[in-house]
């Protein structure tokens, strides 16, 4: 069972290399080997799935496989999945195929190299997040950055160079920094990069542990991105072809937050504890001032990629509450995004390829000649905002709940702020909506715009379905989570015990408030948050 | 001291085989009656690749002609990366010269004999002996960088490398005569005996002497004009061999001289160390970015390069962490050799020939690769290897170095060294990366065929697949760099 983590990460480099050896005058056959390997990831990802042992009971690494790798420099080949990492890794084997898919007609140029930079780039996002190496970690999170790099730089529009080198020197610079504080925790666990060895054995004091988080915390905020370290995202969205933007989007910003629930925060909990108002209070920041972006935006891409900046947001507030019900709102929130952010962006790609222009202004009155399209776009719109019903609707209320109730300074205030920002979101989508899709159609060039092709329902039907279903059942997706969140939660009590010890005047600072407001709960949980309450 | 032995025959065979490679090239240049000089590189590729299994093969360890010189795996290391680099060197300039019509017997020889210098070096563990290589390294390069006698630019680089290369040897021997004044004795080991204002002197010009070999700020000024102006197949063997030959008796001595911690100025001796590293790296690195030579911001990238290699010299100093650094530096080392001479191989492929006496200052143009990976993408794609591996970026050789000498940083405590290294390398990704734009996302631009050469794909296939295996899987050469590193 093992061995089947390692052949989810390898078989598209497989693919890949396979690709490499047949000759570039035959796209349908790169085109082909693409789907077919990443179909295969997907379907054996799905043993993952359901091998995976949730109770909390079980094993919190599961599918491990530890072999020496450089083992004269202590760094192994360890992988292992728990719950989030498994959510995220489900996200990025579904979303290859449908994005493979959604290139079949964009991409006529250099497709042998473009399906191989996306296989690549499958590979490294899965080993991200299946990495229990510091090291094979970092290693994974850098490569990724190459086919990335090329994607955008090569397949992009007008502005692909400035974008695409924007994007690697930031996301680079900031990771150089968590390389040397990596190589630091090694010599203070005992000369391990081993994730989980480190994380027992790693002692370093007060203020090496505060220097340590924020190298961290930097290269993933980038990643995420925060405020105010996000201005490469719009430029590289909006410049990336459709598949760029999709799985930048959908999962590399997700390795942001990612780092910050499995390394930054349980290895130095006592420095998130110290850092978490600071990076609360930017991810607020980052929710009001993504949504007021995208209100200005008159180009539909980077409208969506600010957006993301604001949904970011949520999700940071979320992890940064540091109780059971805004981590697993993070958590879901990620998956949230990945879905429907996603989907968004395949949507935009769609009409870009009918019309070859991004501009709102461009559009308009759509609903009557493409009503598919149009039908499709307003159901993922809806998941964006956070309706009742839709999956964005449980993450958001899970972590403005959680933020409430959370013992994190000012915890009232910035669940206010950030419910604003809720609202602003609804404002902002549901006016692209109304400006792409309703009212008069004016331009000419719309009027013999075609529908979804069959292709293109092939791939937005199972992102529906999932946006359907993960906002009416959302347990199976919370429920991996579950034991990875309440650990956390664990290390987070521990090191609040710890910090109470040395400091007995200090209030406590984990979990949530009670029972004050726990009253407000019934009239303000709707069904789909019932089903969580088991949680805490 | 009564004679030579069979051992020191047997330690010198590596250098044996070179010298009679080297003969054997000239002297076939003479009795040459067909003109066809394809074998040439192909003796010169033997004889390189004899010598290496030579190295390993002969079991001759320990010291030799009275302690001048050590056998042991950290030369052998140093042997085996000089010849495999000089082979691989040699089968690049055969591709490079044929299509130059520039094919002599001569230039191989001097590869040759250069590389018997650099064997030297990594054996030596005398001021005298380490004199002998340097000068049989340094004239046999001298020569190769005014080997293409066309133009102006060949004859200044050559005459600039000559002077300051003499200069740099008098700093040399001239330290080594103070050491001998405060010691007593020609050994690097005798810095741990003797004492005094002279010897910290003595070491201190042996220490600038081998700072102009590896390019150090502010040693480094004729290297980018030497780089640019010498044959681009030259530049790839000079950046790899005398780098990792100078290094060599760099680590040697300065081991040495760290080992004696009574030496009045032993703290500020490391401090003058760390500061040539910082200063190396920061310079080299901020130099490189507005270079729109590529050969020419390569040859910045190499300066750069060489201040992490102090800095891996520097933690060799502390004693907790001599053995991580030095197995560090080895590696570097290792890894530095097949990616630079890969990269000024693909360089030379692009660059743009000239009429015999035209000098082209746009011949290494980022113009040139513009659109390279449409014209000949397995090119583009073992630059794009190479680059990313002087970038530090993993999966390639370059990040495992970079790690290991980041790591034997930190070991001794070096984090505002440590930082500052990591900053400026990261400046280095977009030089490193401007490249892969102009090959990759722009289009060609008026591009003139580049050489095909069966030798020179085999060279560079050979390069690139070094560097991938060294970044996926190092253990074997990491292991192997560490049990040199605990050999001294």
């Amino acid at each position: 069972m093992s061995t089947l983590l390692t052949i989810v990460i390898f078989l598209p480099l497989a693919g890949a290399l396979l690709s490499a050896f047949l000759p570039a005058g035959e796209p349908g056959q790169h085109r082909a080997i693409a789907l077919t390997v990443s179909l295969i990831t997907f379907f054996l990802s799905l043993g993952l799935w359901f091998g995976f042992d949730a109770s909390p009971a079980a094993a919190e690494f599961q599918f491990e496989t530890k072999v020496p790798w450089i083992a004269s420099l202590g760094i192994g080949f360890h992988i292992g999945l728990d719950g989030v990492a498994l959510l995220l890794l489900m996200l990025t084997t579904a979303l290859t195929p449908l994005v493979v898919l959604s290139t079949w007609n964009a991409v006529q140029d250099r497709v042998k190299e473009f399906m191989i930079a996306l296989l690549v780039l499958e590979m490294a996002m899965i080993g991200t997040f299946s990495a229990l190496d510091l090291i094979l970690f970092y290693v994974f999170w850098e490569a990724l950055l190459i086919p990335m790099y090329l994607l955008i730089g090569v397949w992009g529009s007008a502005n692909r160079i400035y974008a695409t080198v924007k994007f690697f020197v930031y996301t680079f610079a900031a990771s150089v920094l968590m390389l040397i504080a990596i190589i630091y925790v090694f010599f203070q666990a005992g000369g391990t990069f081993d994730y989980v060895a480190v994380r027992q054995s790693l002692n370093v004091g007060a203020t090496a542990q505060s220097w340590l988080f924020l190298a961290f915390a930097v290269a993933f905020a980038v990643k995420v991105p925060m405020f105010p370290l996000h201005t490469w995202l719009p430029d590289a969205h909006t410049e990336a072809p459709t598949a760029g933007s999709v799985l930048l989007a959908a999962v590399l910003l997700k390795m942001g937050t990612f780092g910050f629930f499995r390394y930054a925060m349980p290895l130095f909990p006592e420095a998130a504890l110290q850092w978490r108002g600071v990076i609360a209070v930017l991810a607020v920041i980052g929710i009001i001032y993504g949504a007021l972006m995208s209100f200005v935006q008159t180009d539909m891409k980077r409208l969506v990629a600010y957006s993301s900046v604001s949904h970011l947001g949520f999700v940071m507030l979320g992890l940064m509450a540091i109780t059971a019900e805004g981590l697993t709102g993070g958590v879901y929130q990620m998956l949230n995004h990945g879905v429907s952010t996603g989907a968004l962006f395949l949507l935009v790609g769609m009409l870009y390829e009918r019309r070859h222009t991004r501009l709102i202004v461009e559009y308009g009155g759509l609903a009557k000649r493409v009503p598919a399209l149009a039908f499709t776009f307003v159901v993922v719109t809806l998941s964006s905002i956070g309706l009742p019903g839709t999956n964005g609707f449980v993450g958001e209320f899970l972590i403005l709940s959680g933020t409430w109730l959370g013992r994190i300074g000012h915890a009232q205030p910035l669940a206010f702020v950030a419910t604003i920002g809720v609202i602003l979101g609804a404002v902002y989508m549901l006016w692209l909506v109304e400006k792409l899709f309703f009212g008069p159609l004016t331009k000419d060039e719309n009027r013999t715009m075609p529908d979804m092709s069959w292709r293109e329902i092939a791939i937005m039907a199972p992102l529906l379905v999932l946006i359907v279903v993960m906002g009416l059942f959302p347990q199976p997706f919370l429920t991996p989570a579950k034991p990875a969140v309440d650990r956390l939660v664990g290390r987070f009590e521990q090191a609040d015990a710890r910090l109470r010890a040395a400091d007995p005047s200090r209030q406590p600072s984990v979990g949530t408030v009670q029972p004050a407001f726990a009253v407000l709960r019934p009239v303000a949980a709707p069904p789909p948050a019932e089903t969580h309450n088991g949680t805490h | 001291m009564n004679g030579i032995s069979a051992n020191d025959v047997l330690a010198l065979l590596p250098i044996i085989v070179l010298t009679i490679g080297a003969i054997a090239v000239l002297m076939s240049e003479v009795f040459l009656v067909s003109g066809k000089r394809g074998y040439q590189a192909g003796l010169a590729v033997a004889s390189a690749v004899l010598a290496a299994i030579a190295a390993i093969a002969v079991k001759a360890q320990g010291p030799v002609f009275g302690g001048q010189a050590t056998v042991d795996a950290f030369s052998i290391f140093i042997t085996v990366t000089v010849c495999l680099g000089a082979g691989v060197s040699s089968l690049v300039s055969a591709g490079w010269l044929e299509a130059r019509n520039a094919e002599r017997g001569e230039f191989h020889a001097l590869v040759l004999f250069a590389s018997a210098g650099m064997v030297l070096l990594g054996m030596a563990s005398d001021y005298l002996v380490a004199f002998i290589g340097i000068e049989v390294m340094s004239l046999a390069t001298y020569a190769l960088s005014a080997y293409m006698r066309r133009g102006r630019r060949p004859a200044e680089a050559a005459f600039k490398y000559f002077i300051l290369g003499s200069f740099s040897s008098a700093l040399f021997i001239y330290g080594a005569a103070l050491a001998y004044g405060a010691t007593g004795t020609t050994l690097f080991s005798g810095a741990s005996r003797g004492g005094g204002l002279l010897l910290v002197a003595g070491l201190g010009l042996i220490a600038a002497g081998l700072a102009f070999k590896v390019a150090a700020v502010p040693f480094h000024v004729w290297t980018p004009d030497v780089y640019e102006g010498a044959p681009t197949p030259t530049t790839a063997f000079m950046a790899a061999g005398v780098k990792t030959a100078a290094f060599a008796v760099l680590a040697r001595v300065l081991v040495a001289a760290f080992a004696n911690q009574s030496m009045p100025g032993h703290g500020a001796f490391g401090g003058a160390l760390a500061s040539l590293a910082i200063l190396t790296m920061v310079f080299g690195n901020l130099l490189a970015l507005t270079q729109r030579s590529v050969k020419r911001m390569l040859a910045y990238s190499s300066i750069a390069h060489a201040g992490y290699l102090l800095m891996g010299i520097w933690a060799a100093g502390v004693t907790e962490s001599r053995e991580l650094a030095l197995t560090g530096v080895l590696f570097y080392l290792a890894a530095y050799t097949a990616t630079v001479i890969g990269a000024f191989a693909v360089v030379g492929t692009t660059e743009r020939r000239g009429a015999p006496d035209e000098e082209p200052g746009d011949a290494w143009d980022l113009a040139r690769f513009a659109g390279l990976s449409r014209r000949r993408p397995g090119l583009a794609f073992a630059m794009a290897v190479f680059l990313l591996s002087l970038a530090g970026i993993p999966p390639t050789a370059g990040f495992v170095a970079k790690l290991l000498i980041f790591k034997a940083a930190l070991g001794a405590h070096a984090y505002g060294l440590a930082i500052i290294g990591i900053v400026t390398s990261a400046l280095g990704a977009y030089y490193y990366l401007r490249v892969i734009v102009y090959m990759y996302m722009r289009p060609t631009e008026g591009a003139e065929d580049v050489i095909a050469s069966p030798a020179l794909s085999l060279g560079l296939a050979l390069a690139a697949i070094a560097v991938v295996v060294l970044g996926i899987g190092p253990e074997p050469i990491a292991s192997l760099a560490r049990v040199a590193s605990t050999s001294f």
